[in-house]
């Protein structure tokens, strides 16, 4: 589906969960039913804000409050120190809050795993005491009497509801539209297999930079408004832990990476805390508390992904043990014979090249030459070195010494988009599709990588199906897939790229007979068609009908080159592979 | 100022930073533990530290007083919150940990991290329900003595080393003495170091991993809940107190090496030292801010740590 | 003493082994070999329940799959992993006192230890060195004595020769030769270097994308051409 029609899905439940809810916030005459109705909206923003960044990108962050308690901190100074009404300084506490992101990103996203999470941590704790030292512990905004309205004050609250509502639709719109737009589906990408995606040609820190941008300025407007509804900041309140804690709890809560989850997670669990504390406060002073923590330790036991997606998927699993016996299958069109192609000049030229990981040394001196158009074969026993070479290829690894030119240009040493943007696509020896996704939302995913325009991306993609024979089956989500469809699946990832030279890393692995045979057909076609291959695998068997040439690697080096059927006979392959003792026949009798 | 009234007063913020630097380094140890056995970011650390330190409270009473009881009640609050460390991770914690949160690949870490979160806010929020909002403290009857060191440099400067607080730095170099030596020493130091290296390997040794997990958080939590309870009887505290050391301890492990039992406790002495020291130059409100930058700082600059080997642990 | 039949195992979902039978006597030296990815090592992870697995492994006498895994090596399995797979930062003899968790290993410490010294005299040499800064050759021999410190009655060896050069790889066979020629001791060899392998087993296995392809004495596989097929395809 297209984003406009995505979005436009999306817009006719929005508008009328909206007007459900002004007509609720209307018909309250209660002032605390009220404020507990501006609170959903602004709980419901600081998960979407959480869920742009983390949902998508699957970097989790601990720490949102900084952006929130910065924006509200923002719109309260700037009303007492220099009068400025919040209608003008919540714009500006977005502002600063998306500035705050950058900053943030700048520096952590060199951190991986657990160290961005504590450091995340660690970013509100620290503004926290910052501000407690500068004497803010408790600011009052001013009752403006004379122009109430111009300073967003109003004596009836349930202007704030509608606002804080509007807010609210506004972010659930922008996240439709990002969600099937290039933003969503490369930031999933990356989410799922940063490497892979990466080889893809996304550059993995400029994307979560606009990710935590975007994030932080809704973080930090809708932090402005809560200090207006409250008129009160105190450190603890915006830069606390329960703040980052709830916009982490509501998102995950409804579901993570969707456009109701948070909303969901809102609706359900600020309303319960609120009405817990307000009856049974006084004896249980921490039941909001309790009751997040209870929460988030549920889903995570019962529902990790959230309670969209576990809705969602027990929904698919009854609508796919419906039609079961419906088994998408690739439709492969026969092979053209590997003697039609043409082989052109050298495509690929490596010399040289070195790896050492620690003492051992992983590639010793490789060197070898892919011409365009044809298949390579690159074979060998395990640990030989095969799928280091390949990280060499394609900027994974720095080789110590040697070079690689591709296509007429150094590539030595690059990083792995640039690589990619050159024309080297590539497969990885484990399969990770993005399993939630549609075949054919994969393939756009790889698409939008060079093609920021949808309607090519689109053709592409199409395209890309085409080549594997998975069109036919382009609707159904992928986490369904047999083994051989996903394999194909990853190859039309990868040709999505448009590569002038394919890296095949292990594709026919773990596929049985009539799989590894659909495959074949696939790459020789491809190849026919005039993109280069080179393929690794261990089994030789398969690949000494598929390849023009090969290689053999042992102990990091080359240790012999030439045509497959010279290759099978060749002593030192033999020993390579079946040992020294199996050809010279002196193995003793027992 | 002048140059003597300036040293004395390094001196005493040395003094100050050594002392509760090593009861730091106590909880840092506990912390490191469950991080280089389980390789889980623990959230809740804080929380039972804070558990630990209600728990010496209410030994301190139930010990009935004397000179020794807060002591004494400090390392009663170990075995009381191994207990509930073991069943955390029991009905918790085993859920997403171990060999089965390795099917869950790297969004297995974050399910832990959330997991620890929630537990995090259950126990402070559950804790102002029972202990209350009101902080309290440990009075011992050394708190308030202090050995006087000097007259030096003539006789400019005095530096005043706090009684109670030096026989809780003591205890906690014991304790830390005593982990080491069941680390090395023993049998099941022995297996949970293993189980650290390599836990498959570790199960075709025979080794029940899941198990020595659970020993390795039920004892990590009760080797901090210890230094709460030392701690305690410096400074006083209420419910929401793990959140600041939580951070306090990852300073200190992360400086020390993520994993490194003997790096932690290192790492720990030098938070110490940087909180104590900074009120030298900074308001006393940014003594926390001033960990925290010197955490971020050794995060992004130095990952592997101060002292770091990354390859080497223990 | 083994005996597997109809076992299939794989990872999530995606099968890799396919009813798989083989049988290894009491003091039997057995080869399994293969090509890369026929599912050697996912073999041994059934046997030691680190892979799901369903159909039935009986050792001697117990049916193994109800067994959980860290129970196995109590039952007298040692398997000594691919890779080798020591415990970097713990000392030589620590790894050994590892290997020794079970009754029987910390019964006959101190006979196995004499015995593990003699066989592998780097490993008395060395025995408070970090298991860590070894060689790979010499970490393999850790490995092989860290399994023969549980005192096993089936030791499961897992490529012993990966990663090591000709010369070493071949002092590592030798080895195992001289430790079941001192007997009591049944030895399931994998290997992908076939001619090795075979060379001292007296039973192989011939295992090609999952199934077992071959079997038959060392005399009959070593003749066979239909090995050098499953490896080289023609």
């Amino acid at each position: 589906m297209s984003t406009a029609a995505s979005s436009r899905r999306h817009a006719v439940p929005i508008a009328l969960f909206g007007v459900a809810y002004a007509l609720v916030t209307l018909a309250t005459g209660n002032e605390y039913h009220q404020l507990i109705l501006t609170l959903v909206p602004v709980w419901a923003v600081m998960g979407l804000s959480w869920n742009l960044f983390s949902g998508y990108s699957g970097l989790v962050s601990f720490g949102h409050a900084a952006f929130f308690g910065l924006g509200a901190y923002f719109v309260a100074l700037a009303q007492v120190q220099w009068g400025m009404t919040p209608w003008i300084g919540i714009p500006i506490a977005g502002a600063l809050g998306g500035l705050a992101g950058l900053i943030v990103g700048l520096p952590t996203f060199r951190l991986r795993g657990h160290y961005f999470a504590l450091a995340m941590l660690a970013y509100p704790l620290a503004l926290l005491y910052v501000f407690e030292w500068l004497g803010y512990q408790e600011l009052t905004l001013p009752m403006e009497r004379e122009h109430p309205a111009a300073f967003m004050q109003f004596a009836d609250h349930r202007v704030y509801a509608l606002l804080a509502l509007a807010a609210m639709l506004a972010s659930m719109w922008l996240t439709s539209v990002l969600e099937r737009g290039r933003f969503g589906l490369v930031l999933t990408a990356m989410k799922q297999d940063e490497a892979a995606a990466e080889a893809a040609g996304i550059d993995p820190r400029a994307w979560k930079l606009r990710a935590i941008v975007l994030s932080g300025a809704l973080a930090g407007a809708i932090g402005g408004f809560y200090a207006v509804v409250l008129l009160v900041v105190t450190p603890q309140a915006v830069f606390g832990m329960l703040v980052s804690s709830q916009a982490l709890i509501v998102a995950m809560f409804g579901g993570v990476g969707t456009v109701w989850g948070p909303v969901i997670g809102a609706v359900v669990l600020v309303p319960l805390s609120e009405l817990l504390h307000a009856r049974l406060g006084n004896e249980i002073p921490g039941i909001q508390g309790v009751v997040y923590g209870v929460a988030i330790i549920a889903v995570i036991l019962l529902a990790p992904d959230g309670v969209v997606w576990k809705l969602r998927d027990l929904r698919q699993r009854r609508a796919s043990a419906a039609n079961a016996n419906v088994a998408p299958t690739a439709i492969v069109a026969d092979d053209a014979p590997a003697s039609a192609r043409t082989i052109g000049p050298t495509l690929l030229e490596v010399s040289g090249v070195s790896i050492a990981f620690g003492g051992l040394k992983a590639l010793d001196g490789v060197s070898l030459r892919v011409a365009t158009g044809e298949i390579l074969g690159i074979i060998g026993p395990n640990g030989a070195g095969k799928t280091t070479l390949f990280n060499a290829l394609n900027g994974f690894l720095r080789p110590a010494a040697g070079s690689i030119v591709f296509d007429g240009r150094e590539i030595t040493g690059q990083p792995p988009h640039r690589i990619c943007a050159a024309g080297v696509g590539r497969t990885f020896q484990v399969v990770r599709p993005f399993r939630r996704m549609t075949v054919f939302e994969n393939v756009l995913a790889g698409a939008f990588v060079h093609e920021p325009d949808e309607i090519r991306a689109r053709t592409i993609a199409v395209d890309a199906l085409d080549q594997v024979g998975l069109r036919a089956i382009e609707s159904v989500s992928a986490g369904g897939l047999s083994n051989r469809d996903l394999r194909l699946l990853e190859i039309a990832r990868a040709l999505a790229g448009r590569p002038k030279l394919l890296l095949l890393d292990e594709t026919l692995a773990g596929l049985d007979t009539e799989g590894v045979e659909a495959v074949l057909a696939v790459v020789k076609r491809l190849a026919a068609r005039g993109t280069t291959v080179v393929i690794i695998e261990h089994t030789m068997p398969a690949m000494v009908r598929l390849a023009d040439r090969l290689v053999v690697l042992d102990h990091g080096a080359v240790l012999a080159e030439g045509a497959p059927e010279a290759i099978t006979r060749n002593p030192d392959v033999i020993d390579a592979y079946l040992g020294k003792r199996w050809r010279t026949g002196d193995a003793v009798d027992r | 100022m002048d140059a003597a009234q300036y040293a004395e007063n390094f001196l005493q913020a040395l003094t100050a930073g050594l002392l509760t630097g090593a009861i730091y380094g106590l909880m840092c140890v506990g912390l490191s533990l469950i991080f280089g056995v389980m390789r889980v970011i623990n959230f809740a650390q804080g929380d039972f530290m804070m558990l630990g330190m209600y728990a010496a409270l209410y030994a301190t009473a139930w010990l009935g007083g004397g000179p020794a009881a807060p002591w004494i009640a400090a390392l009663l609050a170990g075995p009381m919150i191994f207990v509930v460390g073991v069943l955390s991770h029991r009905l918790l914690i085993s859920r997403v940990t171990g060999l089965r949160s390795t099917a869950l690949a790297a969004d297995g870490h974050y399910a832990q991290l959330i997991l620890t979160l929630g537990l995090a806010l259950i126990l402070q929020n559950g804790g102002l329900t029972v202990f209350g909002s009101a902080p309290v403290s440990i009075a011992t009857p050394l708190s308030s003595s202090a050995w006087e060191l000097g007259p030096l440099l003539g006789d400019r400067i005095s530096v005043f080393v706090n009684q109670g607080q030096t026989v809780g730095a003591v205890i906690a170099l014991l304790a830390v003495a005593a982990f080491v030596v069941l680390m090395n020493r023993s049998r099941l130091g022995k297996s949970l170091r293993a189980a650290a290296d390599n836990p498959v390997a570790a199960i075709y040794m025979g080794i029940d991993v899941e198990r020595a997990h659970r020993l390795a958080f039920g004892l990590g939590v009760a080797i901090t809940a210890v230094g709460g309870g030392l701690l305690a009887t410096v400074y006083p505290f209420q419910p929401y107190i793990g959140l600041e050391y939580v951070i306090v301890m990852y300073a200190g492990v992360v400086l020390g090496g993520l994993g490194s039992v003997t790096g932690a406790f290192a790492g720990g002495l030098v938070i110490g030292l940087v909180q104590q020291l900074s009120t030298l130059v900074l308001p006393n409100q940014l003594q926390n801010t001033a960990i925290f930058v010197v955490f971020l700082a050794v995060v992004l600059l130095r990952p592997q740590g101060l002292f770091g080997r990354a390859a080497r642990r223990t | 003493m083994l005996s597997i039949d109809s076992l299939r195992a794989g990872y999530g979902g995606i099968p890799v082994l396919h009813d798989i039978a083989l049988t290894v006597g009491a003091g039997e030296f057995v080869a399994i070999v293969g090509p890369n990815g026929a599912g050697k090592t996912t073999l041994f992870k059934a046997l030691s329940g680190i892979v799901p697995a369903t159909g039935t492994i009986t050792f001697d006498g117990a049916s193994l799959l109800d067994v959980p895994p860290a129970r196995r090596a109590h039952l007298g399995i040692a398997h000594v992993p691919e890779g080798r797979q020591v415990f970097p930062s713990l000392t030589i003899r620590e790894n050994l006192e590892m290997g020794a968790t079970t009754a029987a290993g910390r019964k006959a410490w101190a006979d196995n230890l004499e015995k593990i010294h003699a066989w592998f005299p780097v490993l008395a040499q060395r025995a408070t060195a970090l298991a860590g800064s070894l060689s790979g050759g010499q970490q393999q021999m850790l490995a092989i004595a860290r399994g023969l410190a549980s005192a096993p009655k089936l030791l499961m060896l897992d490529e012993p020769s990966m990663g090591l050069s000709p010369a070493v790889a071949d002092e590592v066979f030798e080895r195992i030769v001289a430790i079941h020629a001192q007997g009591g001791l049944a030895v399931l060899l994998v290997e992908q270097r076939v001619a090795e392998a075979l060379q001292f087993a007296h039973r192989g296995y011939v295992l090609e994308a999952g199934r077992v392809v071959l079997s038959g004495t060392h005399a009959q596989l070593m003749n066979d051409d239909r090995v050098r097929q499953a490896y080289l395809g023609m």
